[in-house]
């Protein structure tokens, strides 16, 4: 009994590593239990989730585009109006980059006050807040950022986005800096920049209009529908027929369905024998075209089948409301696919030249690279300080104890991110590195201090000289942890892993680690036992 | 003087020997000449140091070539803009190209993929993040050193030995500083980790010496060659570790791991000076002349 009692330091940290031997190897705590998304991280036999660095694709970390302003007083307007006199106010800003939302739910984020909103690029806080006064609305406080539901509303189109695109593991998050600015941070595995940038950088804005005559010599274009009208999006296709362009079929919504059969008639679409669209050679001189316009710009145009322009004027069309969209290449398809399921996003990501986003992008040659090198980097580092200590000590019963105890806190250290699925990347490396450092110091206080004055002969004197090395330690670590926690607060790249498994393992070195050590040494110098 | 040895069979030096106006002016005038390199530095460039493409904005690429005879003409040549740095990793023969903010880092992955080398790895940093950056990292460094200075007040509750741990520890910071400025190397995200690592780890010798010093029965010659014994063997298995690990990284290019070790090399060197010529000086004097007054 005495043994336990005596040696219970000793217990712990038996126990702590066997746990975190648990949390590295036992498959029940394995990462992704079976049905989410992807397992690009994966990481082998152990449980361990590696970051970007260590596993390899992309990472974009951008803000939205736009400002806003909260607490505006409305007046008797409704928000249509609001918006138009918003817009009316900025040069170069269409109704369609002005939003304007009055207090209320938002799909779970709760906005206190009314907010306008404007999303388009090079407009300022300040001239949002001077368009305001002009148009004669009243406001609190004008916003040099997009709206807390704005930007819940861009990070669920963004995530529909990567979804659709078949992007396995991605991630989209939002992340507040200390200074409180809000970025979108996206990250994709096995992905490389260019790919996961040209998913995310556009609106995504998807028209389906019309390009009919509009009855005084001209043309004019209609919209006929929106991805908001749209219940079904399928997937790119390529017809059999290879001759036949690809395509993306659509169900439109019950409730739509009626006014889209509509707008299809009214605009002479869906006239009588169908139309044949020149909107391509002679777009002053065609029948009228359905033109699929995304971000702005026309992809495609077509005409339409007899039949389906008989099936649209009988009304038959809204009881079985399908449609099939082409396009020119099959890349498009696919990109209008994802814009049509994951809707427009409301407002652009900054990632463009001169914009305010950042990426990153490794590959998975670099990622392995990276593995086995800060490993070996590691692993050198840990026999450098062995062969220090064991020239300083010359004794195996002192050094080898030090070197298999700081090992120890390497364990613990990834057993705690396993079991937290921390993903760890080259800082986190660097953080087991430091604590290997930090703990082989306290390691040789606690040494030199009970072996002091020749050999230590009693418990009681071990006691003693223990509790002395101890109150070193602890202020070594409290100085340790005090100075690293700005890092582990503030958003300085990736060094957030850094501090934070650095003050990890001074807490669980000074915890766990560096007293058992002491029972160690004590049981191996002492002789009254 | 005393029974403890060195450890490394350093040789042991005789502190009685020397006054403490001799011990402490070898660190005070190096920190002094740091300062002023810094002060140089800052005066011409407008930065204490040169800051690195995390800070300032920009792109970098890591780029596999391949056989050829002149990696780093082929590399200028594929580039329509001039790369601002090319630095060559021993491990793998790729090279690691720098270039500053106003480039496009989309240009640049096309051009490297045009000229058919094998793009594996590309960071780009805004120049509104890096800036933001920069003045985080200046607070992080800043509260990094309070705090630090704060706790040490509160263990010793004394002056002297208080302001001698944090003098030792400014200096240990400032001096890395002032080698990067004259060797060159520019303010990466690891050194100001390394940094931020050093107010925290550089102390613990201080602490050691002043806990032996002033906390502990026995002469102050005694003491203090016992926390020397113990404070070089510290600080020396840190120097190994971070040393060979400083290679290590350089020769597979893992620039994190490279920059914090070099920073911490340079502090850790400079904190063997600081603590036991002018932290010893500073506590010698406090305890033979200062405690009576």
């Amino acid at each position: 009994m005495a043994g336990i009692r005596d040696n219970w330091r000793v217990i712990v940290l038996v126990l702590a590593i066997l746990a975190s031997t648990f949390a590295l190897f036992s498959p029940t705590l394995a990462p992704n239990g079976g049905n989410s998304v992807g397992n690009a991280t994966d990481s082998g036999p152990t449980n361990l989730q590696y970051g970007l660095q260590l596993s390899g694709g992309t990472r974009i970390r951008a803000p939205l585009i736009g400002v806003h302003a909260s607490g505006v007083d409305f007046g008797q307007d409704n928000t249509s109006a609001v918006r138009s006199n918003i817009a009316a106010e900025l040069q170069g800003v269409d109704r369609t980059d002005v939003r304007v939302r009055a207090a209320g739910q938002y799909r779970g984020v709760t906005q206190q006050t009314n907010i306008a909103e404007v999303t388009a690029e090079n407009v300022s806080a300040q001239q949002l807040g001077d368009a305001l006064s002009a148009a004669g609305y009243d406001y609190e406080e004008t916003h040099d950022e997009v709206s807390q539901v704005t930007r819940e509303q861009a990070i669920q189109v963004l995530r529909q986005k990567v979804n659709a695109a078949g992007l396995s593991g991605g991630e989209v998050r939002s992340t507040t800096t200390a200074g409180n600015e809000h970025f979108i941070i996206i990250e994709v595995p096995n992905r490389n920049r260019s790919s996961v940038l040209n998913l995310v950088e556009s609106r995504g804005q998807v028209l389906i209009q019309a390009y009919h005559p509009d009855g005084s010599g001209g043309y004019t274009r209609t919209t006929l529908m929106t991805s908001e009208d749209l219940d079904d999006v399928g997937a790119a296709e390529q017809p059999q027929n290879t001759n036949a362009p690809p395509q993306v079929s659509v169900v439109v919504r019950e409730s739509s369905a009626q006014q889209v059969q509509q707008r299809f008639v009214d605009t002479g679409v869906a006239q009588d024998g169908g139309t044949r669209c020149r909107y391509e050679e002679s777009p002053n001189n065609t029948e009228p075209c359905i033109l699929v316009v995304q971000d702005g710009q026309v992809i495609n145009s077509f005409g339409m089948r007899d039949s389906l322009a008989d099936s649209l004027r009988s009304g038959d069309w809204a009881s079985n409301p399908t449609f099939v969209l082409t396009t020119t290449n099959f890349s498009e398809a696919q990109e209008l696919s994802v814009n049509l399921q994951a809707g427009a996003l409301p407002a652009k990501l900054d990632v463009g030249e001169g914009g305010e986003g950042s990426s990153m992008y490794v590959s998975s040659s670099q990622s392995e690279g990276f593995k086995r090198d800060s490993l070996i980097a590691g692993v050198i580092a840990v026999l450098a300080v062995s062969g220090v200590v064991f020239a300083r000590y010359r004794r195996f019963a002192v050094a080898g104890p030090m070197v298999v105890t700081a090992l120890s806190e390497v364990v613990i250290l990834l057993g705690l991110a396993a079991a937290f699925s921390y993903p760890l990347d080259l800082s986190v490396i660097a953080g087991f590195i430091a604590a290997i450092g930090t703990g082989v110091d306290d390691l040789i206080i606690i040494a030199d201090e009970v072996m002091a004055e020749g050999n230590v002969r009693s418990r009681k004197v071990f006691q003693s000289r223990f509790r002395k090395a101890f109150w070193v330690i602890g202020a070594a670590a409290a100085t340790t942890i005090v100075a690293l926690s700005p890092l582990a607060v503030l958003s300085l790249g990736d060094l957030k892993g850094f501090a934070i498994f650095t003050i990890l393992g001074v807490i669980v070195g000074v915890l766990v680690t560096r007293p058992a050590y002491g029972d160690i040494l004590r049981s191996l110098l002492t002789e009254d036992r | 003087v005393s029974g403890v040895d060195l450890p490394f069979g350093l040789p042991e030096v005789d502190y009685t020997d020397y006054s403490n106006r001799q011990l402490a002016t070898i660190p005070l005038g190096v920190l002094l000449a740091a300062l002023i390199v810094i002060g140089g530095f800052w005066a011409v460039t407008g930065a204490p140091v040169e800051p690195g493409v995390a800070f300032t904005g920009g792109t970098e690429l890591r780029v596999a070539v391949g056989d050829t005879d002149q990696p780093r003409q082929e590399i200028r040549q594929a580039f329509s803009s001039q790369p601002s740095g090319i630095q060559e990793v021993a491990g793998d023969n790729s090279f690691i190209v720098t270039f500053d903010q106003d480039v496009s880092t989309r240009q640049l992955e096309q051009e490297a993929n045009q000229a058919g080398f094998d793009v594996l790895s590309v960071e780009s940093t805004s120049a509104s993040f890096g800036a933001s950056a920069q003045t985080q990292a200046l607070i992080g460094v800043a509260v990094a050193f309070l705090g630090m200075s704060v706790l040490v007040f509160a263990m010793f509750r004394s002056f002297v030995p208080s302001i001698a741990v944090v003098l030792s520890a400014f200096s240990d910071i400032v001096i890395p500083i002032a080698l990067m400025n004259v060797l060159g190397i520019q303010l990466t995200l690891g050194a100001v980790a390394a940094l931020l690592m050093l107010i925290g780890y550089s102390v613990d010798s201080d602490i050691l010496l002043n806990n032996h010093v002033l906390r502990r029965s026995g002469g102050f010659y005694e003491s203090m060659y016992r926390a020397m014994e113990t404070g070089i063997t510290m600080t020396i298995t840190s120097l190994a570790a971070m040393s060979v690990m400083t290679i290590v990284a350089t020769i597979f290019g893992i620039g994190l791991l490279s920059s914090i070790g070099l920073i911490l090399v340079f502090g850790l060197a400079a904190d063997i000076m600081n603590t036991y010529l002018l932290n010893v000086s500073l506590l010698r004097w406090y305890k033979y002349e200062g405690v009576g007054r």
